[in-house]
């Protein structure tokens, strides 16, 4: 009875625009947007060189990327933290507790999902098309960049999945983010500390927000795949 | 003087010798009917004229200018053009793929334009120039290739069982364009069984058998 009625009042704070809600859940979505935005051109390259060249020490960048995906996100909150605090080598740059650290430990969270997902699409991309392009008459970074192209629906899925995961983690934005009132407060650090308090409406209400979000990405991800498979 | 000429042309898969040729010569103008039983190494062999395969080569020359065996792709595309037996159509609109190669050359927007309407009208797939190349039929896909392929006007054509697996209506369609084709100075070698493009006039019959080409 007490979860019906919380989740009723949940449901009338977020359809009252409750201003400290809706500013914790812009946060989210700014932090997880510039993360994807930061991370995507440097992982979409090296997921690509991966798969399309042969070099000298490949299958070990391939596994790092691959070990990096299942690394617990407050492993990376813990060094990003060691790494901006005062006695770190960044501590004089004053990034700990600040959005920007949030979006730096996002970014390097959703770069491994990027840069593998690139890796498996291309590499999974037909052998034709690298050579309908050479035969045509295309330079190599154009062939490259068809390759790119025919994959694209691919590399989008990637970022879905990349915005699906920094968007539901709370290890690294509690750790650099320090779950600060109208400026580092998350979606998920606001539910962990909302639900300690014994104060579920707020909880809910996000935890709401964040499955019609996770829903949204799926769906959207189905679109994609399914785009992609249409050929 | 030979339009291609590859001279100590070997290709083997491990033990597997495939073929090895004393000498190839194919002159401008010619359509040469490439045939043999499946395995004998027809696909490999365009493709290694083509530069998309390696194979051991003594030399290869074309119009009279030594080309390095590993180089071909890189020196003679889109001077030497090669279509697979299921072409791939790249994931844009069929205007696109048309415009692909004088694209990639890098002609302006405003002239290749006229030169992709000219080469879809002649393949008569004007009609699906917008269409996403996923809804196209095999016999259109194949018309949509010879038409990316032609517009870049190559001197040698390379195509692979062109024919192969298309309905009566679409093969004589796409025969009737390799006619064309053949019939306008260009170098075309056809891997193929088709009898339709056996009576290809005046083609040179090559016949891969036994690792030799005869």
């Amino acid at each position: 009875m007490e979860l019906l009625q919380s989740t009723a009042e949940a449901l009338r704070l977020l359809m009252a625009g409750d201003a400290e809600l809706w500013g914790i859940i812009f946060v989210s979505v700014k932090v997880c947007f510039l993360a994807l935005v930061i991370a995507t051109p440097p992982a979409v390259l090296l997921g690509f060189f991966l798969a399309s060249r042969i070099f000298p020490g490949r299958r070990v960048l391939i596994v790092a990327v691959q070990t990096l995906l299942a690394l617990p996100t407050v492993v990376i909150g813990l060094i990003l933290y060691m790494l901006l605090s005062r006695q770190g080598p960044f501590g004089s740059m004053h990034l700990l507790f600040t959005q920007q650290a949030m979006v730096i430990g996002e970014a390097i969270l959703a770069f491994p999902i990027l840069a593998a997902l690139t890796l498996s699409a291309v590499q999974a991309v037909d052998p034709r098309v690298a050579e309908t392009a050479r035969t045509l008459g295309a330079k190599p970074w154009r062939t490259s960049l068809t390759m790119l192209l025919e994959v694209r629906f691919a590399v989008m899925a990637a970022m879905v999945s990349g915005f699906g995961r920094v968007i539901s983690e709370i290890g690294c934005a509690m750790m650099v983010g320090g779950n600060i009132a109208g400026v580092t407060r998350n979606i998920t650090t606001a539910i962990a500390l909302e639900t300690s308090k014994g104060e579920f409406v707020e909880g809910i209400a996000l935890g709401i927000v964040l499955v019609i979000i996770a829903l949204t990405i799926n769906f959207g991800l189905a679109l994609l795949q399914g785009r992609g498979g249409s050929r | 003087m030979s339009l291609m000429l590859v001279r100590g042309l070997r290709k083997s898969f491990g033990e597997r010798l495939l073929f090895d040729v004393a000498e190839l010569a194919l002159q401008s103008g010619s359509s040469y009917l490439l045939t043999g039983g499946n395995g004998s190494g027809k696909t490999t062999m365009l493709r290694i004229l083509a530069g998309l395969e390696t194979a051991q080569i003594g030399s290869v020359s074309f119009e009279g200018v030594t080309i390095p065996a590993g180089e071909i792709c890189t020196q003679l595309s889109p001077r030497v053009v090669y279509l697979h037996q299921h072409p791939y159509l790249f994931s844009s609109s069929v205007a696109a793929n048309v415009a692909y190669g004088l694209k990639a050359a890098g002609m302006a927007h405003a002239k290749r334009e006229a030169l992709v309407r000219e080469a879809m009208t002649w393949a008569g797939v004007n009609h699906l120039a917008h269409i996403a190349p996923h809804k196209l039929s095999g016999g259109e896909k194949q018309r949509v290739a010879l038409a990316r392929a032609r517009i870049l006007n190559p001197k040698m054509l390379l195509l692979d069982e062109p024919t192969a697996n298309l309905d009566e209506e679409a093969r004589r369609q796409v025969a009737g364009l390799i006619r064309q084709m053949c019939d306008n100075n260009h170098c075309v070698v056809i891997a193929t069984h088709d009898p339709e493009l056996m009576t290809l006039k005046d083609a040179v019959q090559l016949r891969l058998e036994n690792a030799a080409l005869r």
